[in-house]
């Protein structure tokens, strides 16, 4: 199991509405170093059910590193996270807040429910691929992901 | 009739006239007052509304700006040179003109986030909200060689993140705004009664005396757009600052003589510095 992990690619779930930004950040992780797999999602409830993989994901992969975005239609991203961090199957999973937000009480409520860390959206796409190449530099070469739950 | 009959008629007379130009003036007074009460009341209504939709307005821009602007610069970066040379210069003023309208967007919003809260006022060290204002500009500072001096700094009653952006706009402008030599910068302080006289000296290029009071304005430009960058809101942001911790503030300058802007803030009582 151990022998080819590092020549599977990396499983991302981003959770955002806007499809602009989820073009962005897809065109941003294209020219990624790292392989990756991108799998969107548009609002909380489908995110956490890809995370659970029930209903129409009960075929989706597991997910290694969630992109999860504040503002979303019906459940907000806050709520997103606290089952997440509620659910022991799911509870390990890092989770990186993206979002347009910088306002000083969302941060902190972010933290104060173990978001693993948290970045505000840049302005432009210079700034976007900034962004994106940060997170790759770190999350997805420098840190150690969890080892995916073996079911 | 007797004469004193006719004299208590007379003043009996007199007074009740006094009685009713006193009620008839009290009556003036009272609705005067209650027009007045009731101007202030609407006048602050409608300031509460116009910095609800300034906040608004320029908080939900940023989202479809942010679109225009990441995906004008991705067409830039795909397409530059593939297509023909106009569609190039196209993508160029496209590129530009939202990046202008975001500094613009982003001058206005924290323009009208300065009147949502009072500014607190907690005893602060004007040396370090200098020092740090300094530190924030470092880049600047470093690309164009300016050295920037100041006076001994006193303790006064201010927000201390409002202070420090104060600084930053004054001293980034002079920064900006420089000659042809690497630009001298001194900060001063005078004590004025019962007020700091700030100020903050350049040897920049200096304004034109008509426009010493224009400049603060919001979105006043004095020059052509492209040449000194700066979303034009930077002095209208100093200016609300100072008024609302009740000072004043103000330009000596004049073309090709540098500028110093000047300003005053209340001083702590019983604090000599």
């Amino acid at each position: 199991m151990m022998s080819n992990a590092t020549f599977e690619p990396v499983e991302i779930l981003l959770v955002e509405d806007n499809p602009g930004d989820v073009r962005l950040t897809k065109e941003a992780l294209r020219h990624s170093k790292v392989l990756n797999s991108i799998h969107i999602v548009g609002d909380g409830d489908s995110a956490l059910e890809f995370l659970k993989r029930t209903g129409e994901f009960a075929e989706a992969p597991p997910v290694d590193l969630v992109l999860l975005d504040l503002n979303l239609p019906g459940l907000h991203g806050r709520d997103v996270l606290s089952e997440i961090r509620r659910e022991p199957r799911l509870t390990h999973l890092p989770v990186v807040i993206l979002t347009t937000s910088s306002a000083e009480i969302d941060i902190l409520k972010s933290y104060k429910l173990h978001a693993n860390c948290y970045i505000t959206k840049p302005l432009d796409f210079d700034g976007f691929t900034e962004v994106v190449r940060a997170l790759e530099g770190f999350w997805l070469s420098i840190v150690k992901l969890p080892p995916r739950a073996v079911e | 009739m007797s004469d004193a009959s006719g004299a208590t008629e007379r003043i009996r007379r007199q007074l009740a006239r006094e009685r009713r130009a006193r009620a008839q003036a009290e009556e003036i007074a009272e609705k005067t007052t209650r027009d007045l009460y009731e101007a202030n009341l609407e006048l602050q209504r409608a300031n509460r509304d116009l910095e609800q939709f300034a906040h608004i307005a320029s908080h939900d821009l940023q989202e479809p700006l942010r679109m225009v602007a990441s995906f004008t610069q991705l067409i830039g970066k795909r397409y530059r040179g593939k297509l023909d040379a106009d569609a190039d210069e196209f993508i160029d003023y496209a590129v530009n003109g939202a990046r202008r309208m975001q500094a613009m967007i982003n001058g206005l919003l924290e323009y009208s986030r300065l009147s949502r809260t009072p500014p607190s006022s907690t005893v602060t060290d004007v040396n370090e909200v200098c020092r740090r204002a300094i530190e924030n500009l470092k880049g600047s500072i470093e690309e164009c060689g300016a050295i920037i001096t100041r006076d001994e700094l006193p303790r006064i009653r201010a927000g201390p993140t409002e202070l420090e952006r104060l600084f930053q706009n004054l001293i980034g402008n002079a920064i900006k705004f420089r000659g042809s030599q690497a630009p001298r910068i001194h900060v001063s302080v005078e004590r004025e009664y019962d007020s700091w006289r700030f100020s903050v000296r350049d040897n920049g290029i200096g304004i034109r005396v008509e426009d010493r009071e224009r400049i603060f304005g919001m979105f006043r430009r004095l020059n052509s757009g492209d040449a000194y960058p700066g979303n034009g809101i930077g002095l209208a942001i100093a200016k609300r600052i100072v008024e609302r911790h009740g000072g004043r503030i103000w330009l000596d300058t004049a073309p090709g003589q540098g500028s110093t802007f000047q300003f005053t803030l209340p001083a702590i009582r019983g604090v000599v510095r």
